[in-house]
């Protein structure tokens, strides 16, 4: 556990093992679970409708280390939790002989909607008092229902789409853009427009040396776009904390955080750069300049200055040919 | 706003929030402008199978009679729209958790509402009020009627609404105890309340102070107690709630002066709301912070009203 507590706590490791997964009673493949990503992925193309999963997990403790230590009632609970469906569930584990604790925790389709998370605490009475938490294992597992393959990182939907073509209104207006960034929904998406002449064959088929440096230009600019979105999406959606700071916040707003903000504000630990970052835009003190530093950051991230020598050197090369 | 505005759709749709945004002009928070429903509904997508539980006739009722019952005291239809709504809507958490749905309540179906309830005081003689954005399109527990639903859900005590009511009773618990992770465990929910209603028992003066007051204490209590194992509830019953929704059918629409039976998924048993009602109060009576708090409300003089009008 990393916070300290006024009793003592378990230090040893506490490991959760996934052993099966059923839905509707079915058992799922066990490919789709990733035990390294510590991932489930229960989106089945052949079973879109399953109404519930069940998860079985394994949990072993430091045991010799509880026998001995300062704690009684010694209890395992494992927990579901999904924060936009303000689901909670938690179910008590058993202790089998051998000493692991195992039981299964159920995975509702009413409950859940796209990513819910299991953990797993250790509860017993400490000096008098029941029920508190000694101990949990170090990392969630992360139950997606979205997704085909138990990968844990997924940042960025990217769309191809004629623009002018397409059934959202708001597209068409815009079907003069060659791409659009759109950080509204649960996942940053980039649109492509294919609409947009010339652009889906530059992008899938440069050919020659002067295609391809074009074709790095215009990605990393689309990718330079995309940071800079979702780095503005992130910070201005920071829940505040009861002690008044911003919260680091989960998903793809987290990992653009972590992966930006050493460059926005160097120096400075995440949680100090976070609440810089957020005083700064909320009371508007030194917000434009620190712009700069976001371009920055996203132009390092989409390797802009790669591209921009690459191409500055084809096209010498082009001009050398020529004379 | 005296010309007829194009006829109300029959179904409820999902506005995708980048469409939903874009027609949020100060015009529409204002309330001077309607948004434009044609365009909106053209920029909207199909909620899939149809039922009666998706239309919008039902919903729109509810509102109006809101806006005419609480025309005086527009804070008060929050206690009173809550469980209406959450019994009109029927859906599961995972549908509910889906803002494009909202994005179309708040901007097809009722933006005179989201106007009327949460435009704020007249500030200034130059510019007109606004209702805040995150009234149409933002987070579930800002989104004029995502929160209203989700109080409902959250607040709920199996079929019985009373609890909820009394919750939305309350400014303060939409406000602070609504974004609570806590409050996802049912009865620390319930606990909660159970500990408002007993200070308000009490006549305590500034409730709204205790309220939150005990949201911090009860997320500092929770890092090193388990209330899942100190207070244990069975999970939900998924299927009683399927049943309830697929009732939507048939059922009569909710009844205006009494309120409507819920989902029956599962009371919360007593004991586990009591455990916790004793540990929470017993928390609360020690809290420096509800002291202090209650020292800065005092001596920043008769002018402080917790009350917050139209927020």
């Amino acid at each position: 556990m990393k916070t300290l507590m006024p009793y003592p706590t378990v230090v040893g490791d506490i490991d959760v093992t996934i052993e099966k997964v059923a839905l509707d009673g079915r058992d799922l493949p066990y490919s789709m679970i990733s035990r390294n990503e510590r991932v489930v992925a229960l989106h089945e193309v052949e079973r879109a409708e399953w109404e519930e999963a069940r998860i079985a997990l394994r949990v072993s403790l430091p045991e010799r280390e509880i026998e001995a230590g300062p704690w009684t009632d010694v209890v395992c609970v494992a927990i579901l939790t999904e924060g936009a469906t303000n689901a909670r569930l938690a179910r008590p584990l058993r202790k089998r002989t051998d000493g692991a604790w195992v039981g299964s925790v159920p995975v509702s389709r009413t409950l859940h909607r796209t990513r819910a998370s299991l953990t797993v605490s250790v509860v017993g009475t400490v000096g008098g008092v029941a029920g508190r938490v000694i101990g949990a294992a170090d990392a969630a597992w992360v139950i997606d229902l979205t997704a085909r393959a138990p990968e844990r990182k997924k940042e960025l939907n990217i769309v191809e789409i004629d623009f002018a073509a397409s059934d959202e209104e708001w597209l068409i207006k815009l079907k003069e853009s060659p791409w659009l960034v759109d950080t509204s929904g649960e996942m940053p998406t980039v649109y492509l427009n294919t609409g947009f002449e010339g652009l889906a064959p530059l992008l899938n088929g440069a050919r020659s040396e002067m295609e391809k440096s074009a074709r790095g230009l215009v990605a990393s600019q689309i990718a330079g776009d995309a940071w800079t979105a979702m780095f503005h999406a992130a910070v201005s959606d920071l829940e505040i904390g009861d002690d008044g700071t911003p919260q680091v916040p989960s998903g793809w707003r987290e990992s653009v955080l972590r992966q930006m903000l050493p460059d926005v504000i160097p120096g400075a630990s995440l949680a100090d750069a976070l609440l810089e970052v957020h005083e700064r835009r909320t009371d508007g003190q030194g917000w434009s300049a620190l712009q700069t530093y976001i371009h920055h950051a996203a132009a390092k991230r989409a390797r802009i200055p790669k591209y921009v020598r690459t191409a500055v050197r084809a096209l010498d090369r082009a001009e050398d040919s020529e004379r | 706003m005296n010309r007829t505005p194009p006829a109300l759709p029959e179904v409820l749709a999902l506005l995708p929030t980048t469409a939903a945004t874009q027609h949020l002009t100060r015009g529409v928070l204002t309330g001077q402008e309607d948004p434009p429903r044609v365009a909106l509904q053209r920029a909207s997508k199909p909620i899939g199978a149809s039922a009666a539980r998706w239309h919008t006739a039902p919903v729109r009722e509810l509102v109006e009679e809101a806006m005419r019952r609480f025309a005086d005291a527009r804070t008060r239809a929050d206690a009173w729209l809550a469980p209406r709504l959450h019994a009109t809507l029927r859906m599961t958490r995972a549908e509910a958790a889906d803002p494009e749905l909202w994005n179309f309540m708040s901007l097809v179906v009722a933006p005179d509402y989201v106007v009327w309830r949460h435009t704020g005081a007249v500030t200034s003689t130059t510019s007109r009020p606004t209702a805040p954005a995150d009234r149409f399109v933002g987070v579930a527990h800002k989104h004029a009627f995502a929160r209203l639903w989700w109080a409902a859900e959250m607040f709920r005590d199996g079929e019985d609404y009373r609890s909820a009511e009394f919750a939305c009773g309350n400014q303060d618990v939409l406000h602070t105890a609504l974004r609570l992770n806590a409050i996802d465990h049912r009865p620390t929910a319930l606990a909660l309340l159970q500990v408002l209603a007993n200070l308000a028992a009490r006549k305590v003066s500034h409730l709204g102070d205790h309220v939150n007051a005990l949201a911090s204490e009860i997320n500092i209590v929770r890092s090193t107690l388990m209330y899942d194992v100190i207070a244990p509830v069975e999970p939900p019953d998924t299927d009683a709630v399927l049943e309830w929704i697929a009732e939507a059918e048939t059922a009569p629409p909710v009844p205006l002066n009494s309120l409507p039976d819920g989902p029956r998924d599962g009371r919360v048993p007593k004991t586990s709301v009591d455990a916790l009602v004793k540990i929470f109060e017993k928390v609360h009576e020690e809290s420096p912070h509800l002291r202090r708090r209650a020292a800065t409300v005092d001596n920043a003089g008769a002018g402080v009203s917790l009350a917050k009008p139209g927020i």
